[in-house]
């Protein structure tokens, strides 16, 4: 299955405020984090997506289709969630969904069937009678969630649905959302500025910062495995500092992290950092690839598109590999290198004097 | 048949998992009809508490009131005890239930509108089939819809009444003919004061305010206008004021008129009564069109 949302240099702007400022993407099957600080364009991208509102420029296709023009085709294909917790607080959950679920076109007795079902599918079975105004946010968290499933959409935009929830709710609330994209097989559309949720459920990410896309891609491609080696020794300061000058006598880039090291280089890194421990027969406790939490995706290449979000993170974390940065007026230049340590010297000499603890 | 048998035989699945819907969808028409019930539905208190049933029925009863008087004096007196008795024509039956008009239709708009805003469901909605005209359509039609059971019922069921009792119109042509300005007054009147509470209700979200916007409205421009009258100001002054403008409407479609505006033509009476109900189409349309929804 190809792409679900194609976004392609779309620009909105509220009367002077650019909200996007050529924003592209693409949005495949599975659960997708749309990710960004607040006022980054989360929700004018959603409204956008959504077809109640038109872009300046650039165009959206969701399904292959325009909103822009046949909103109403694609709002026939799209459940939404958003993100307040106002609901009308003398009717009934079952009836607020059934209601929604007719007016997205399913006749009566079929929204009727439909409600009960989904109500019990997000845990609300035993409460689907009772007023949505008695009832907690959790709780009206998933009457939300129930009315964007109940006609059986095959898009679902949810805009930032645990907000406002416990830790056990929110894990609840979490794993439902990835059985809606797995189980379910409806692609999802998670807005949220909460990282960690993103990089618990799902399968790919969109970062906006600034009205732009700053990063975009699976998981996998925004963490990046490229980025060179972890390693942590179990030895003396002695010997770690004589393990690191040999890998630095290469040219190979070293840096603090943690209680270890990342060591980046060529393509023999890894040959090298296992001679290096050969040659001073230094205890190792930890060597692999190194990857980066989303967080550091997200302050990294948010920061690059914003520096104002976080310029001491934008200044030294290099972006991943393999993820399309993008600025306003196209491509980024790629990050300085790492300023944690002076480019290897012609002699042997000691990057880290004393060793680390 | 032991227990255990019976009780397997009776079990059933109770949770059906997640089930893919094929079947066919109403579209926009459907999103709109779903919209109109449920609105007309809210309007009226139905489906909610007892307290929220209370002000609609009572006043839909007070404007049944005077048709049910003059038709039950009809029906259970003899034919020469009400041989003396004058009844309102079709078109003054307005003045009798006018204050019942005038609160039923503070009510209606502010429940149909200002809630779907306050709670957050005019964005759900939106995320539907529906867009921003087809949602104001739907829900104009449900507020008229409100607003002619009080508008348009009573004077049609006094009619049904008399024809049945043999009081009202005579012969097919003159009850047809008495039937279309009872229709064409009380569309007039319920269009009239539909586009008025919907334009008044587009500027706000909060029910008591648009309730009391339109009540003062009501009231302060029947007193301006009364008072520019009064200072020899021309009848037509009273064109401003929506509520002797409805009575005049249904007063000239019955081929009478009254008392406040008799001399104004009739084109500056509906010119008067297009821009009032066009004007408050108008203005909700401009509103909604505006109005942040995803946020």
């Amino acid at each position: 299955m190809g792409a679900v949302i194609e976004v392609q240099g779309v620009v909105k702007r509220w009367g002077t405020t650019l909200a996007l400022g050529g924003a592209s993407c693409t949005v495949g099957p599975g659960v997708t984090g749309l990710l960004g600080a607040n006022g980054a364009g989360k929700t004018s991208l959603l409204g956008l997506i959504l077809g109640l509102d038109r872009p300046d420029e650039g165009q959206i296709r969701v399904f292959g289709i325009d909103p822009a023009t046949a909103g109403p085709d694609v709002r026939a294909l799209l459940g939404y969630s958003p993100e307040h917790h106002l609901l009308p607080p003398d009717v009934k959950a079952v009836d607020f969904v059934r209601h929604v679920a007719e007016v997205h076109g399913l006749p009566p007795r079929e929204a009727t069937n439909r409600a009960s079902d989904v109500l019990w599918q997000v845990g609300l079975g035993e409460e689907r009678g009772r007023p949505l105004g008695t009832m907690s946010t959790g709780q009206r968290q998933r009457v939300k969630l129930a009315q964007a499933l109940a006609h059986d959409p095959k898009l679902v935009l949810l805009d930032e649905p645990t907000d406002g929830l416990d830790p056990v709710q929110r894990d609840a609330m979490l794993e439902l959302i990835h059985r809606i994209g797995h189980e379910f097989e409806i692609t999802v559309l998670l807005s949220s500025h909460l990282l960690e949720e993103v990089e618990r459920i799902c399968d790919a990410a969109v970062i906006l910062a600034g009205g732009v896309v700053a990063a975009s891609g699976s998981l996998e491609q925004l963490r990046g495995t490229g980025e060179g080696v972890a390693v942590e020794f179990d030895g003396t300061p002695q010997l770690v500092n004589d393990t690191l000058a040999i890998v630095h006598r290469t040219g190979a880039h070293i840096r603090p992290e943690g209680r270890g090291f990342v060591i980046s280089g060529d393509e023999h890194l890894a040959a090298t950092v296992r001679d290096a421990i050969a040659t001073t027969g230094i205890g190792l406790r930890r060597l692999g690839r190194r990857t980066v939490s989303l967080e550091e995706v997200f302050l990294g290449v948010g920061a690059a598109a914003d520096p104002a979000l976080d310029p001491r993170r934008a200044s030294h974390l290099p972006p991943p590999p393999g993820v399309a940065h993008q600025g306003p007026f196209g491509a980024l230049p790629p990050p300085p290198p790492p300023a944690s340590l002076p480019p290897p010297p012609a002699a042997p000499s000691m990057p880290w004097p004393g060793g680390r603890p | 048949m032991s227990s255990q048998d019976v009780f397997a035989h009776d079990a059933q699945i109770i949770d059906r998992g997640y089930r893919k819907y094929d079947g066919p969808r109403t579209g926009v028409i459907g999103a709109q009809r779903a919209v109109f019930r449920h609105s007309v539905q809210r309007a009226l208190g139905m489906r909610r508490t007892i307290w929220a049933k209370v002000l609609p029925i009572a006043t839909i009863g007070f404007a049944y009131v005077p048709a049910i008087v003059f038709v039950g004096v009809i029906a259970l007196f003899p034919a020469a005890d009400t041989a003396d008795i004058e009844l309102p024509s079709y078109g003054e039956y307005y003045t009798f239930v006018i204050a019942a008009i005038m609160a039923f239709v503070a009510i209606v708009a502010p429940e149909v509108l200002c809630t779907d805003r306050r709670t957050g469901m005019l964005g759900v909605y939106l995320a539907a089939p529906l867009d921003r005209d087809t949602y104001l359509v739907a829900k104009s039609a449900a507020i008229g819809f409100a607003l002619s059971l009080v508008c348009l019922g009573p004077p049609l069921f006094m009619l049904v009444a008399n024809v049945l009792q043999s009081q009202g119109p005579e012969g097919f042509v003159d009850i047809v003919d008495t039937l279309w300005r009872v229709l064409v007054a009380g569309l007039a009147v319920t269009a009239l004061y539909t586009g008025i509470t919907v334009g008044i209700t587009s500027l706000t979200d909060r029910k008591f305010i648009a309730m009391a916007a339109i009540m003062l409205l009501f009231l302060v421009s029947l007193s301006t206008a009364g008072i520019i009258q009064g200072v020899g100001g021309a009848k037509g002054i009273f064109c401003i004021a929506p509520t002797p403008l409805s009575l005049e409407l249904a007063a000239r479609v019955h081929g009478e008129r009254t008392q406040i505006m008799d001399g104004v033509p009739s084109a500056t009476v509906w010119l008067a009564w297009a821009a009032w109900t066009f004007g408050g189409f108008a203005l909700a349309r401009n509103r909604l069109r505006h109005l942040p929804v995803t946020r």
